[in-house]
């Protein structure tokens, strides 16, 4: 039981705090509602490049990670469709320094031509690094605009291109940081050594006087229903053949959600997932197969996705898949199997708990989700799901119309 | 709206909180196993760890093999009612080979500790190594083996071991495509026998400790005979190549990956805490002179990172990043500016108070929480050192003067002893 406290500033800031007085250390969770899909189509890439920029001066401080370092901290952030998340864990001692760094960069950037050209070069060598210069890095690259025809989903979060992070001007930074970086569009938690009466003292002090902001609505098209299935076949220089399929899925707060990610345990929980049982240890034809669920909060995708043997064909690697899934719309799951997943659901969530950074994380999450004491009823949740349950979203979603297929193909001849 | 004056608020001295909270024991057959009770959750984190890292082998990639083997079926089990077993009691387990050591890692809620024993037992002391599966896990190895040498990190990793190690040498040695296909069973049930031995494990156990943990691994692990506790150590020498530049060549590679650095002393040695601390400086953390420099200032990388490791027989020292093509000299030339600069100019007080700070930080968080206290405890034990080492590098991390700091820049980053490694 994770116990917190929740409260809001004048200014609209979400705060909550859940004390752990095990630790000697505060994490500190800064979440802004804003990712990928709050770009212009023709300008992606830009909430992860502000993402960079806010660690590259603020209006009274002009770096931000020198201070934190004295102060003995440690953070990072990331970036994806939905959310910007920027985190810190500092000894206890040093908090204020967490509020006086974060409150100011909400306060404003710096916003320096120099900074700016700086970081597009930087995160150049990030697309290259992780998307382009890795065997079949740019996978999702290519099946996110096939699988989406409108909704930006169908861009990754690093840009659509680099000649879009290339473009991107110090006017595009700003309009985006003041149109969405907000108390009003923020949620702060705070877990570990740190008591709901310091921390409600030091966001009056530090996040008080930030005003709010007017964030433009999203006006986000929502994705039609994909009523075929659609097919692709690239050829690349990589050593072997791969296969990815994507299905749609219901939005992330639908109760869809939990049977679907079951599901996806069933199929590639650990080594005895079904996938990985059947596909690599039994008939032999991959040599890692994979599956997961996106957890967008707009209808995401199940993405599967495997390197074949070298004798396998890719369309019996496709059907053997097809039947895998095939054989989950017609019999239940047996009961161990099934108990099995979410035994594991279950342990992976204590295991979580043991960081007051996970802790911190999920409890902004869960409040963007619209409930921050979801984070005590998740196990609940899973164990709810029936198995009926289970067949009808693998009979509603894990349909031919409604997955599309990517091929990626070695070019070499072996 | 009235605003606050928005001064840095001050910051407060931390001390990290080294306690030696591990209380250690032998089973009855011997085993030595070390307990750190912490932690707020009903979970326990249970390492089993063997000298038995590629070091000790004479036929590449057994070592591995014989880890990744260990889960494909035993006296008892199957391998299919192994991992189910496992995923049943909701373990999280993690199987390492490394160039020491190798073991397993279980999580495991605390209530399922009689079960998660007797399938360590099983998995770590009766496996079979059926000769089907193997053939089947070496087809595997071998395409994972394709799409890793694909990577130029990967490519430029492999060969800065070999050229600081030697090509002969466990520790240097490259896998080639033919070490796929000479496993045997035999060879790995040899291995195994000599090498996965009581004579010289322990088990590292932490979390909410559940109270019947002891008698539990006394049931399983207490009654070991004494046969085959004999540990071999094959004769190896450590030579580094003649060679110090070396250039691998990727087609179509947009980046090349730069590794530069050379062996050095081990963790036990008393000068290893002061080399820490200089790393840190040159690029052990994101405000380090390399990152400040090369990604901050320039623009030439994602990132860029120093490390000092130790193994068993040697530490070595690393630069490693990743770099677009049409920047790799610029890049290897500032490094080597970095690292003249701390050769020849006194670190200014300020800069070593972050890096002091940071490390401090650092130190708390290896020390927050029951795993973390786990890894920190592990990384000791393996060089037969205790905490009094965290210690011993708090205490340098405190009092290290820019004197001491230039010392051990000219005695340990010799530009002329560095190798080279490029792979684009």
């Amino acid at each position: 039981m994770i116990n917190f406290t929740s409260f809001r500033l004048n200014n609209g800031l979400k705060i909550l705090v859940h004390q752990d007085t095990s630790s000697p250390l505060i994490a500190m969770n800064l979440l802004y509602i804003v990712g990928s899909r709050d770009e212009d189509p023709e300008k992606t890439g830009l909430a992860h490049l502000t993402e960079h920029l806010m660690f590259s001066g603020s209006v009274n401080i002009p770096e931000y990670d020198r201070p934190l370092q004295l102060a003995g901290g440690e953070n990072n952030a990331f970036t994806n469709n939905d959310i910007t998340n920027y985190y810190l864990t500092v000894p206890s001692e040093n908090i204020e320094t967490g509020f006086w760094l974060e409150s100011d960069r909400m306060l404003g950037l710096d916003f320096s031509q120099r900074n700016l050209d700086i970081q597009k070069n930087v995160v150049t060598e990030e697309f290259r690094q992780r998307y382009l210069n890795q065997p079949y890095g740019d996978a999702l690259l290519i099946l996110r605009p096939l699988a989406y025809n409108v909704h930006p989903y169908r861009w990754p979060t690093i840009g659509r291109d680099i000649s879009h992070i290339q473009g991107i001007t110090l006017s595009d930074v700003r309009n985006f940081f003041f149109s969405h970086y907000s108390p009003n569009n923020a949620i702060l938690s705070l877990t570990g050594n740190i008591t709901p009466e310091r921390a409600y003292e030091l966001a009056e002090k530090w996040f008080g006087p930030i005003p709010e902001r007017s964030i433009p609505p999203g006006n986000i098209p929502a994705e039609p229903v994909q009523e075929s299935e659609r097919r692709l076949v690239v050829k690349k220089e990589v050593p072997s053949d791969a296969l990815y399929m994507a299905w749609h899925t219901g939005p992330r707060k639908s109760t869809d959600f939990f049977s679907l990610d079951l599901l996806t345990d069933l199929l590639a929980g650990g080594e005895s997932g079904r996938l990985y049982t059947e596909l690599v240890r039994k008939q032999n034809l991959f040599s890692e197969i994979n599956a997961y669920i996106t957890s967008d909060l707009d209808p995401g995708l199940i993405v599967l996705y495997g390197k074949l043997m070298k004798d396998t064909g890719i369309e019996d690697a496709e059907k053997a898949v097809n039947e895998l899934i095939d054989r989950l719309k017609e019999e239940d799951p047996g009961q161990d199997e099934f108990e099995k997943v979410k035994n594991k659901f279950e342990s992976s969530t204590v295991l979580l708990n043991t960081s007051i950074l996970n802790k911190a994380m999920n409890l902004g999450f869960n409040e963007l989700l619209g409930d921050p004491d979801l984070i005590n009823r998740e196990v609940e949740n899973y164990r709810s799901v029936e198995k009926k349950t289970l067949k009808e979203a693998v009979r509603k979603y894990l349909i031919n119309d409604n997955c599309t297929t990517l091929y990626y193909l070695s070019s070499r001849i072996n | 709206m009235s605003s606050p004056e928005r001064i840095q608020p001050p910051v407060f001295p931390f001390e990290p909180r080294i306690l030696t909270p591990v209380r250690s024991l032998h089973l009855d057959s011997g085993i030595p196993v070390f307990l750190i009770e912490a932690g707020t959750e009903e979970i326990m984190r249970t390492e089993f760890i063997f000298r038995a890292g590629s070091l000790k082998e004479t036929v590449p990639l057994v070592s591995s093999t014989v880890n990744l083997m260990l889960t494909e079926g035993s006296e008892n089990y199957t391998s299919e009612e192994i991992n189910s077993i496992l995923d049943y009691y909701g373990v999280f387990s993690n199987f390492f080979s490394g160039k020491d050591t190798a073991g397993m890692i279980m999580y495991f809620p605390n209530k399922q500790i009689e079960k998660v024993s007797e399938l360590a037992y099983e998995i770590l002391f009766r496996p079979l190594f059926p000769g089907k599966e193997l053939s089947r896990l070496m087809k595997k190895r071998f395409r994972w083996h394709q799409v890793r040498m694909e990577k130029v990190q990967n490519l430029a990793m492999d060969q800065f071991f070999e050229s600081i190690f030697g090509p002969q040498h466990p520790y240097g040695r490259q896998v080639k495509d033919i070490d796929f296909e000479n496993i045997t069973s035999g060879l790995l049930k040899e291995f195994h026998e000599k090498y996965y031995s009581k004579a010289d494990m322990a088990v590292i156990i932490s979390g909410r400790i559940h109270s019947e943990t002891i008698n539990l691994l006394n049931k399983f692990f207490g009654r070991i005979g004494t046969e085959n506790t004999y540990i071999e150590n094959p004769a190896f020498k450590i030579a580094g190549d003649a060679r110090k530049n070396i250039k691998i060549d990727k087609q179509g590679a947009l980046q090349a990956a730069v590794r530069i650095g050379s062996s050095t002393i081990t963790r036990t040695d008393p000068d290893y805490p002061g080399l820490k601390f200089l790393n840190s400086l040159l690029g052990g953390y994101f405000g380090s002179r390399l990152m400040k420099n090369i990604r901050e200032e320039k623009g030439f990388t994602y990132g860029i990172h120093s490390g000092v490791s130790s193994l068993g027989l040697s530490g070595f020292k690393l630069i490693s990043t990743e770099v677009g093509i049409e920047n790799i000299n610029q890049a290897i030339e500032e490094i080597y500016k970095e690292i003249r600069l701390l050769q020849t100019e006194p670190v200014k007080p300020d800069e070593i108070e972050i890096v002091r700070n940071y490390m401090s930080g650092e130190l708390v968080r290896m020390f927050d929480g029951p795993f973390a206290l786990a890894e920190s405890f592990k990384a000791v034990w393996e060089f037969g050192l205790d905490f009094s080492y965290y210690k011993r590098l708090a205490e340098t991390v405190k009092t290290i003067t820019p004197d001491e700091i230039m010392r051990l820049a000219q005695a340990y980053y010799k530009i002329d002893d560095l190798y080279e490694i490029i792979a684009g």
